[in-house]
């Protein structure tokens, strides 16, 4: 026997963090897949209510849920490949000039950390022959 | 609708013409036909003085009571007022008619010389022309509201012809003037009219207005009351003490507008009031007092004021305003004595008046053209010579305004002054204050003989002496402007004629008015004395004489050799005190136009203010939505976070509420 | 434990706010910081929502004797642990791929959850939906943006504090609701979801039903469709008997009970049609029962046919909705190539 509250709390829950999300993060991506979360949440909502009715209904209308999703993750990409190719980034806070006049832009005042790259090597462009890294020969230790 | 031929459709036709005039002048000004535009004016003012002039003529012998009515229909009907478009030919307003247009036609044909070449030559004929038509509006309308509107049409006549030179800031400024004071004089005008109306059984038209007053009369104070409000318009018109003092600034216009409005028919309308509401001021002494009083006032002061005055215009002015004075002081004798003497006295008086002061302005108007537009006496002189028929006719002109014996002026004021007499010596009340009016207008016909020589004498006796601005060419004026002038001097030197002791005419002509017979009928009612009649009185025409020969032979005395004028010591301060006109205009300006200033800018900076605090309203959304601009910044996800906050808000209350 | 946190109203207020700083501390922010605290104060409030959930509701699987299922609580738990751990992940990750990632695993363990709401379809659909096709499109428009080091996009949070108090407080909010909304529990007992209700001897007795209405209608004979009419009556009668209550409290059994008792006036056209002897009242009749007894036969298999019910219930109910799911599908394709397309430079 499963209890519901606890589905529909499992359910709040991802669709909270979901909200956390998309309200917070810059990234488009990464506030569209908050968004998916979200509808993760509604979806086992569905589900669960549909089971405590016992009838089919909640499966279907999560079935279409899945359809708008997919629908809904094509025009996206579609809209985020534009905004990138004007703006160079995927940084939703960019997109700024539909503000009202006379109120100044939102610009970040706290400077990025520097960039240090990844110690892991790079694969060299084939064709050239890769720098040899320097080889200090190690006398051996003798006790 | 009278039939034209009949003798009131041809007064009626007299009454139109002068606005046909009018609107011909002012097409010609419009189509640029500038040269012809004193035709129609000239044209239409002779025919109208023709058809009137026939008209009297016509009806000048009879004994039948002379009262033609016409009505042309509704003005307009509002509740209880109806006014209509009636009008009353009786003796006064024909003789009144007649003469208007007699002397119009007369000025107008001497306008078109002295206005000759001046660019607003259309203009001013016709609005030569409406002042006329409105003039002749006001002496034959029988309704009061008409009467009324005719009163208002010469006040804008005389604002718009003083300012004729409206680019002159001096003659914008009199016109101002002359327009806001005879306007105070208007706002008693009109509550006296509506008073009256009330009174009178809310009819309008004056006849049935004023017998309906006479039949059923108000309390003494409510009557009081309107007379001496309707007296106020005629002081205000007719330039009387205290609003006087536009007048002699009216002399910025041109001098034919002058001679006019300002002598012959303008300033006159309150006399012809006060005449044709006399039955009202019959019923009530008291009020015909204060009229005389303030006559006798205003001459004496006017009088005094001319004595100094170094512009002929100006001791003409004042001339006019003291001869008016003397006018009222003959209405108001009606308390005492009969209504009937008194009305006949002052309108003579106003007819003389006209013809010898429309003289003496036009004499003055060719002087000043001939001088180069230079009217200060002290700047020419002994010009006898140089303009002998000027001369003449304005010798003839001021021995009619001092009273020398047999001309017209002579009979006129020794009318008034034995009417004074007879008023001092009645059983009226109020008798010892007619003896001492008397007495200060036998003072003021002495004065008025020595200004007016003395403004003779130093105009044409004394060396020759021409201003520069002449430019030598000073020399008689054309014969379009002698004309005008000889005819008004045959006309000072002849109007005695109709009085006795030569005829009895006048005297029985307007006896035939049935304004008279009412007024007569009042004073019985109100004062239970015998109406008498005219008498011609031998002692006061000696005493008249006495005082004009007088006055006369003290100017020629001190005159005779023309300027410069030479005053004694001892009378320096009183000479300073008329030179200055008694202070009054600084007066007034103190008392009156500079705390109307005051409030003016009062209220102004209160506008101001008001203004500021709407501003401060219109602010307030404007800080609202400063404060509240911040919140679209453009960021989607913010957005976002406000509606969730929202819905947040709004989900607990639900969800609170639903498990309460 | 002390009657101030036993009352489950502090323990959601206490739950929310912890929750929320930890989140708002775990946000990626320019300067980097340990990760010690967000974890912690994160670990603590989930712990607080499921001492709540299991102190209020009872524990999640319960069998009808009253014992545990403790096989079903763990999966359970796995994959709603696993779930809400990888759906932090996503919202707290820097780098987008690997919140991605996450966002696979938050798909796997809810799709757990699906099986054990007895959605197999379901499950199988999101995986292949969300897990393959889905991420697989992030990923490649992730790729097409070169994103090397910090950036604004991944460094940077817009109102840590202000969002995370917003989802927490939301999540707070629908549990207050669950909270207020059901009955005290008695060791969970009332708020149990309920089992399939049809016994074996029902379950018989619509199969046998259901055989005999296929042949009825797939038979031209008036007489044997008559015959095999009489026979699913008869089938169904003993259906009828044995159906629950409508009253009870028990909503499942009593959906099932409405549903049996829909049968009835179908049963009595098809007795009427049967009486009257007119071929074409019984062939619309016994169509007719066939809908009805499949719907039943669907929910009699809950899992198992899941698929063929499913489908069933799509074309039958949800027929507009799914033509409308198609063009939908189309609109977007077409509107995601359009808007993508790359527009020709006027200068090459």
């Amino acid at each position: 026997m499963i209890s519901l509250p606890h589905f529909l709390a499992i359910g709040a829950i991802l669709f909270g963090l979901g909200l956390i999300g998309f309200l917070s993060r810059r990234n488009f991506i990464t506030m569209f897949l908050c968004a998916e979360l979200m509808l993760q949440g509604v979806v086992l909502n569905l589900l669960a209510f549909g089971r405590y009715h016992g009838s089919l209904h909640g499966q279907a209308f999560g079935l279409f849920i899945i359809t708008v999703a997919a629908c809904e993750a094509g025009l996206a990409m579609a809209l985020f490949l534009v905004l990138y190719k004007r703006g160079k980034s995927l940084d939703s806070g960019d997109w700024q000039a539909v503000r009202e006049a006379g109120v100044s832009a939102t610009l970040e005042t706290e400077a990025l950390p520097a960039y240090v790259p990844d110690e892991s090597p790079t694969l060299p462009v084939a064709g050239r022959i890769p720098e040899q890294p320097e080889v200090t020969v190690q006398e051996p230790f003798r006790a | 609708m009278p039939e034209p031929m009949t003798p009131l459709g041809l007064c009626l036709i007299a009454v139109a013409l002068p606005l046909v005039g009018c609107l011909l002048s002012a097409l010609c000004g419009l189509l640029k036909l500038n040269k012809l535009a004193h035709l129609p004016a000239i044209l239409s003012f002779a025919s109208a003085a023709t058809l009137s002039t026939f008209v009297l003529l016509t009806l000048a012998k009879g004994d039948s009571n002379l009262s033609l009515f016409a009505d042309l229909g509704t003005w307009f009907s509002v509740g209880r007022l109806d006014v209509p478009f009636s009008f009353h030919v009786d003796s006064i307003s024909l003789l009144m008619l007649a003469m208007v247009t007699f002397i119009a036609t007369f000025i107008a044909i001497f306008s078109a010389s002295y206005m000759h070449g001046d660019e607003g030559y259309a203009r001013y004929f016709s609005v030569m022309g409406l002042f006329v038509f409105s003039m002749c509006l006001l002496v034959t309308a029988n309704n009061i509201f008409l009467l009324v509107a005719g009163w208002e049409g010469v006040g804008l006549c005389s604002y718009l012809l003083v300012g004729y030179y409206y680019a002159k800031p001096s003659a914008a400024a009199a016109a101002r003037k002359a327009f806001l004071v005879t306007r105070l004089g208007d706002v008693g005008l009109i509550l006296g009219v509506f008073l009256v109306w009330q009174m009178g059984g809310y009819h309008t038209n004056i006849d049935r207005l004023i017998h309906h007053i006479v039949e059923h009369p108000p309390t003494d104070a409510a009557l009081l009351t309107a007379c001496l409000c309707l007296f106020c318009g005629a002081v205000g018109k007719s330039a009387q003490f205290p609003l006087y003092v536009w007048l002699p600034d009216a002399m910025e216009g041109p001098t034919p507008v002058s001679a006019l409005i300002h002598a012959a028919t303008m300033v006159t309308a309150g006399v012809y009031l006060l005449a044709r509401t006399a039955p009202l001021f019959a019923l009530s002494p008291m009020a015909q007092i204060i009229v005389t009083a303030i006559g006798g006032t205003t001459a004496l002061l006017a009088a005094f004021i001319a004595l100094a005055q170094y512009d002929l215009k100006r001791v003409l002015a004042y001339s006019t305003v003291s001869q008016l004075g003397f006018m009222f002081m003959g209405l108001g004798c009606g308390g005492a004595i009969a209504p009937n003497i008194a009305i006949l006295a002052a309108i003579f008086h106003l007819l003389t008046h006209a013809f010898f002061k429309a003289l003496l302005f036009l004499g003055s108007g060719s002087v000043m053209h001939a001088m180069g537009n230079v009217i200060d006496m002290r700047k020419f002189g002994g010009l006898r010579k140089v303009m002998p028929v000027t001369h003449l006719t304005f010798l003839i002109g001021s021995l009619a305004l001092a009273g020398f014996p047999l001309l017209s002026g002579f009979w006129s004021k020794d009318m008034i002054l034995h009417a004074l007499q007879d008023a001092g010596r009645s059983r009226s009340p109020f008798a010892f204050i007619y003896t001492g009016i008397f007495a200060v207008a036998c003072l003021t016909a002495f004065l008025t003989a020595f200004y007016t020589f003395r403004a003779y004498f130093l105009t044409f006796w004394g060396e020759e002496k021409i201003p520069h601005e002449a430019h030598g060419h000073a020399h008689e004026s054309p014969r379009a402007m002698l004309i005008p002038l000889i005819v008004l001097a045959i006309g000072a030197l002849a109007v005695g004629a109709v009085v006795d002791p030569l005829t009895h005419w006048i005297g029985d002509f307007f006896e035939r008015a049935p304004v008279v017979h009412e007024a007569d009928h009042a004073f019985e009612k109100a004062t239970n004395m015998v109406p008498g009649h005219h008498e011609f009185s031998w002692t006061m025409a000696g005493i008249s004489t006495l005082l004009a020969f007088g006055g006369i032979g003290l100017a020629a005395v001190l005159y005779r050799k023309g300027g410069p004028e030479v005053v004694p010591e001892a009378m320096r301060p009183l000479q300073a005190l008329s030179l200055n006109k008694l202070y009054v205009d600084e007066l007034y300006g103190a008392t009156l136009v500079a705390p109307a200033e005051f409030a003016a800018t009062g209220a102004r900076q209160f506008d101001g203010f008001v203004g500021s605090l709407a501003r401060l309203i219109s602010f307030v959304p404007r800080l609202i939505a400063a404060v509240l601009r911040p919140l679209q910044n453009g960021l989607v996800q913010f957005y976002a976070l406000g509606m969730i906050l929202g819905l947040a808000v709004f989900l607990t209350v639900v969800v609170v509420r639903s498990f309460r | 434990m002390p009657p101030i946190l036993a009352n489950p109203l502090t323990q959601l207020a206490l739950a929310v706010v912890l929750g929320a700083l930890g989140v708002a501390l775990l946000l990626p922010k320019p300067r980097v910081r340990s990760v010690a605290g967000g974890t912690f104060l994160l670990v603590a409030a989930f712990g607080i929502l499921g001492t709540f959930l299991v102190l209020r509701f009872g524990q999640p699987m319960l069998m009808r004797d009253g014992t545990n299922s403790a096989l079903g609580s763990v999966i359970f738990w796995v994959f709603a642990l696993g779930s809400v751990l990888f759906g932090v992940q996503v919202v707290v990750q820097r780098n987008p791929a690997r919140g991605a990632i996450a966002f696979a695993f938050v798909i796997l363990s809810t799709c757990g959850l699906f099986l054990l709401l007895a959605a197999p379809f379901l499950m199988a659909a999101t995986i292949v939906v969300y897990a393959g096709a889905i991420i697989v499109t992030f990923l490649f428009v992730l790729m097409l943006s070169n994103v090397r080091g910090p950036s604004d996009e991944n460094d940077r949070t817009r109102e840590p504090l202000l969002g995370s108090l917003a989802g927490f407080g939301f999540i707070g909010l629908l549990l207050f609701a669950l909270h207020q909304g059901t009955a005290p529990s008695n060791d969970g007992f009332d708020s149990e979801l309920p089992s399939v209700v049809v016994s074996n001897a029902d379950r018989t007795a619509i199969e046998v039903a259901y055989g005999h209405v296929e042949a009825a209608l797939a038979i031209e004979d008036a007489a044997a469709m008559q015959q095999h009419a009489d026979e699913a009556q008869q089938a169904l009668a003993v259906l009828l008997e044995s159906s629950p209550s409508i009253s009870s409290n028990d909503p499942g059994a009593k959906v099932q009970a409405e549903r049996i008792a829909s049968l009835k006036p179908l049963l009595r056209k098809l007795s009427d049609a049967s009486l009257e002897n007119k071929p074409e009242a019984l062939r619309e009749s016994l169509v007719s029962l066939r809908e009805s007894l499949s719907l039943l036969r669907g929910v009699a298999e809950l899992p198992a046919r899941n698929v063929a019910n499913l489908g069933y219930l799509l074309y039958s109910e949800y027929l507009l909705a799914v033509e409308m799911a198609g063009t939908l599908l189309l609109v977007a394709t077409i509107g995601a190539v359009a808007i993508a397309a790359r527009r020709k430079e006027a200068t090459a």
